[in-house]
């Protein structure tokens, strides 16, 4: 038996394998490499078509200046609300009582509820006419005499404030799994040492976690600067501009669509995009080094205490319970008014709702292409973070592979979207106006994801349990199977549940790549929004959020408690 | 024609300066062997251990198992390890914790397609081999961390593999336990002589162990012979001082009088004549100390003063000072342990330890070989 393994490997034999394994790798690599880089290539292709004119007509426009003073508000001030309040909140989430220590997971559910949800719930609540809580603030004395607001929603502010509760979910997943890899034993000599509390936090905690919190601060940049979502929905109304609202008019604000404009208008943050995720590549290395380990965590010297509860509570309140109230009310009432009439809240929305066919179809197809979406990227996710972890051998593709996954996530969706629309409104792939488009692109904007939750698995996993059972005589084929999957069972599963409810609330890419036959939930919700049937609106999103939460329920059920925290 | 035969292995990291890990290492290995790496962390035997295991590829050299070869950088060839019928056991032990112990060791039985009534037997042999039958149905979380290596055992004893691999399996069990399960292992090759190469840094699990010891530095085998030739006469004085060989005295020869640490010494060394400087190398254990020169009879003897001394049960640590060093000497508590006990610090008495009990290296690290009669310390 041995003389015949003899034969098996003879040099030629050996040589073919280590081909065959680098000619499947680079098989594996090139239709991603397409997914992600064709986008961009028409994307650019588009903007310097003409000379680049489409650049100086659209810098030169006199309202730009103040739209680029306005998307720097939004990126600066979101990104400085997130960082105080998610730091505030992790550092008040490891003060919790033994038994309020449930709260934890708390500051991650604005994450769960579909941005466009909370948007408009908060429209409802504080939109200067018949918002109600401006209602209610209305009858306090001092404020009797106004007709509209205190609060104006539409405004800048109100914009800026509301993207950076909404990013604060993000920062306190950072420093939250960087407390969780902080040796109690520090904090602790510390204290014996003769520092205080706040001294700890200022000189101890705060510099170990400054990676993390740098790394934070840069996500949320990211999603500040390209935030897209709430200022379509609440700047409209004021004309207040940012560069993501500006890409998506250029295609749907002007007769005829000048998607040049649109591309040029999106460089910047192109630009900026693809810099972060290079800049992170080359200074900090394999991405492989960002997957927080499991640790013991820390416990604060400092005997625990009910506000911390109070705050993180007050955060839930304000970040997901209001919105989510506001939305409740409008959808069960017959018409939005500043005043509640409890007589006439009836479930007649919904019934309207499903009645019409295409709300329902819109549903489904978000559904249904959602699920399908998860399905291919679940193999992805698994081979793209095997490669990134342990092909060792093949270091180019390594990094290429690495840049390629990270794209979608620093490149904002919206600028992806025209990428998109650019890409498969033409041959070879002409998917526009088919639902597939959809299904490409949700596929494409999954890539880091699904990957990001796999390599945290895996290298939660380790090498030895994969190298026991290679020296027990198995193949790689049997070790993924029967050693790798199992294990990583739980990553897996929580990574299908939460990419669903990632997808199931999309609204940027679906918004630029739909069609009038072609609709998911986040754009029925926007047209029917647009057409200003407010109660309608509510209904669609509470839909929206019910299945979100659903998919939810299912990650925590599927994956544990931790799945949220691997994002 | 030996079992396993490796030639010219050599391995180098990346880096910046690269490191090399293993050094145009050969060596052979007997059927039913059990060879013993022995070295500090970073000296290359767990790289060594692996590139056997396939787990890490060699940038050049040999490795062949009865004649059949498993990496060949010439001709390309590097078997994976499912290709190369090996057990190994590992530091950590990797119980796959989704599977009972039952299926834990039955799995490289299932991997190489060995299934039935042969294959079940077989985990139950291999099982009740490390008294572990009645644990099968267990899942690892609910074993100990001994119950958990003797598992780890079985399952790579269970296939019968030509060679069976052990990355320091005993480390991270404590001393108790350790000692139990060391002895277990040792008769269990005793038992069924399988071919085994283990990788430790602590010479007592060597020496308990092995049949042969290889103690490496650098990437290379300092010196490879059975456990008493490399306690007794350590090649070089690195593994002198890895084998327990701590105390390290210069030693000069000028004008008929020879110092060790500068201090004028009396008595005989085993080293000729001819060396005019040399280190000698010597076990606390073997050192003795005495109020007197007379009163160490036949040993050499050197004048100190007292540092310090530790209890510690059996034996005592006394800390002298020589010239301007400080001398670690072990001594039993016996007959005159009514006088050590009485000793002040800054007492002077004397030092010393019989020439035959020590061992003398050139200043390359060579040993020295003594002439026939130990030489007396004047020429």
């Amino acid at each position: 038996m041995a003389v015949s393994t003899v034969t098996s490997s003879t040099p030629t034999g050996r040589l073919l394998t280590f081909t065959g394994r680098r000619i499947a790798a680079v098989a594996f690599v090139l239709p991603l490499a397409y997914l992600v880089l064709a986008p961009i290539f028409w994307l650019q292709l588009e903007a310097l078509g003409d000379g680049a004119s489409a650049y100086e007509a659209e810098f030169g426009r006199a309202t730009m200046p103040e739209t680029l003073i306005s998307t720097a508000w939004l990126a600066c001030g979101s990104l400085a609300i997130a960082m105080v309040l998610g730091t505030l909140l992790a550092w008040s989430a490891t003060l919790l009582p033994p038994r309020l220590r449930f709260m934890r997971i708390l500051p991650i559910f604005p994450m769960i509820l579909p941005l466009v949800s909370q948007v408009l719930g908060w429209i409802f609540l504080l939109s200067p006419g018949p918002g109600y809580l401006n209602a209610v603030l209305r009858r306090l004395p001092w404020w009797s005499g106004l007709t509209g607001g205190p609060v104006d929603v539409y405004s800048l502010p109100w914009i800026v404030i509301i993207t950076g509760v909404s990013l604060t979910s993000f920062v306190y997943l950072f420093v939250s799994a960087g407390f969780q890899n902080i040796n109690s034993e520090l904090i602790e000599s510390a204290h014996v040492s003769g520092s205080s509390g706040i001294g700890v936090f200022l000189r101890v905690i705060l510099p170990i976690i400054r990676p993390q919190l740098l790394y934070g601060a840069a996500v949320a940049l990211l999603i500040g600067l390209g935030q897209f979502t709430v200022p379509l929905l609440l700047g409209r109304t004021n004309g207040v501009r940012v560069i993501t609202t500006e890409i998506f008019m250029a295609l749907y604000g002007r007769q005829p669509q000048d998607p040049a404009a649109a591309a040029a208008i999106g460089s910047p943050l192109l630009v900026v995009g693809v810099a972060v995720v290079l800049i992170q590549r080359f200074l900090l290395g394999n991405s492989s080094r960002f997957v927080t380990h499991g640790g013991k965590g820390f416990r604060p010297v400092r005997r625990s205490s009910v506000l911390p509860a109070v705050f993180i509570g007050t955060y839930l309140l304000l970040s997901t319970v209001a919105p989510l109230v506001g939305l409740v009310i409008v959808a069960l009432s017959p018409y939005w008014t500043s005043t509640v009439v409890p007589d006439a809240l009836s479930l007649d929305n919904f019934r309207t709702l499903f009645a019409e066919p295409n709300l329902v179809d819109a549903i489904w197809t978000s559904i249904w292409v959602s699920f399908l979406a998860v399905c291919i990227c679940l193999p992805i996710g698994f081979v793209a973070s095997s490669l990134l972890l342990r092909a060792k051998d093949m270091p180019v593709l390594r990094g290429v592979l690495d840049v390629l996954i990270a794209l979608p996530l620093g490149v904002p969706a919206v600028v992806f979207g025209v990428g998109f629309l650019l890409t498969y409104s033409r041959e070879p792939f002409f998917l526009y106006g088919t639902n597939w488009v959809i299904l490409v692109v949700y596929v494409t904007i999954m890539l880091p994801f699904t990957t990001r939750m796999h390599m945290s698995g895996m290298a939660a996993l380790g090498d030895a349990y994969l190298e026991a059972s290679r020296v027990c005589g198995a193949g790689p084929l049997r070790t993924n199977l029967q050693i790798v999957l199992p294990l990583l069972r739980g990553s897996v599963g929580g990574a299908a549940a939460l990419m669903f409810v990632l997808l199931t609330h999309e609204f940027t890419a679906s918004l630029l790549v739909r069609s009038t036959d072609v609709q998911v939930m986040g754009t029925i919700l926007y047209d029917t929004f647009t057409n200003g049937y407010y109660p309608l609106v509510a209904s669609i999103a509470l839909i929206m959020t019910v299945v979100t939460f659903a998919g939810a329920a299912l990650a925590l059920l599927v994956g544990g408690a931790g799945t949220l925290e691997d994002l | 024609m030996s079992h396993l035969l490796v030639t010219n292995l050599h391995k180098q990291f990346a880096g910046k300066p690269p490191t090399t890990a293993i050094d145009q290492l050969s060596f052979e290995i007997e059927e039913g062997e059990f060879v013993v790496l022995l070295g500090p962390s970073g000296c290359g035997k767990t790289t060594t251990l692996r590139c056997l295991a396939g787990l890490e590829k060699a940038d050049a050299g040999t490795i062949t198992l009865g004649g059949r070869t498993w990496f060949d950088s010439a001709r390309r060839v590097a078997l994976p390890p499912e290709k190369r019928n090996i057990g190994m056991v590992f530091q950590s032990y990797a119980l796959w914790p989704h599977m009972t112990v039952r299926r834990n060791i039955g799995y490289p039985l299932r991997a190489r397609r060995k299934k039935g009534q042969d294959a079940a037997r077989w985990v139950e042999e291999a099982a009740a081999l490390v008294g572990c039958q009645n644990l099968l149905d267990r899942y690892p979380a609910q074993l100990s961390g001994g119950q958990q290596q003797r598992v780890s055992l079985a399952r790579s004893l269970v296939s019968r593999p030509d060679l069976i691999l052990f990355d320091e399996p005993l480390s991270n069990l404590d001393a108790k336990l350790r000692e139990d399960v060391r002895a277990q292992l040792h008769e269990l090759h005793r038992r069924l002589r399988f071919t085994a190469v283990f990788v430790t840094h602590d010479q007592s699990e060597a020496l308990a162990l092995a049949e042969r010891v290889a103690v490496m530095r650098e990437g290379r085998f300092e010196q490879i012979g059975t456990p008493h030739e490399v306690f007794e006469h350590p090649a070089t004085e690195y593994v002198a001082d890895f084998i327990g060989l701590s105390v390290r005295l210069e030693a000069t020869r000028t004008d008929g009088i020879t110092r060790l640490a500068g201090v004028a010494a009396d008595g005989r060394l085993p080293a000729p004549v001819r060396h005019g400087e040399f280190v000698l190398r010597a076990r606390p254990d073997d050192l003795r100390i005495g109020p007197t020169a007379p009163a160490l009879p036949t040993m050499t003897t050197v004048p100190v003063s007292i540092v310090d001394k530790v209890f510690g049960g059996r034996t005592i640590d006394v800390y002298v000072r020589l010239g301007e060093q400080r001398v670690h000497a072990r001594i039993p508590v016996d007959d005159t342990y009514g006088w050590v006990r009485g000793l002040r610090a800054g007492d002077e008495v004397v030092l010393g330890f019989r020439p035959e009990n020590v061992r003398a290296y050139a200043s390359d690290g060579a040993a020295i070989v003594p002439d026939e009669a130990l030489s007396p310390l004047g020429s």
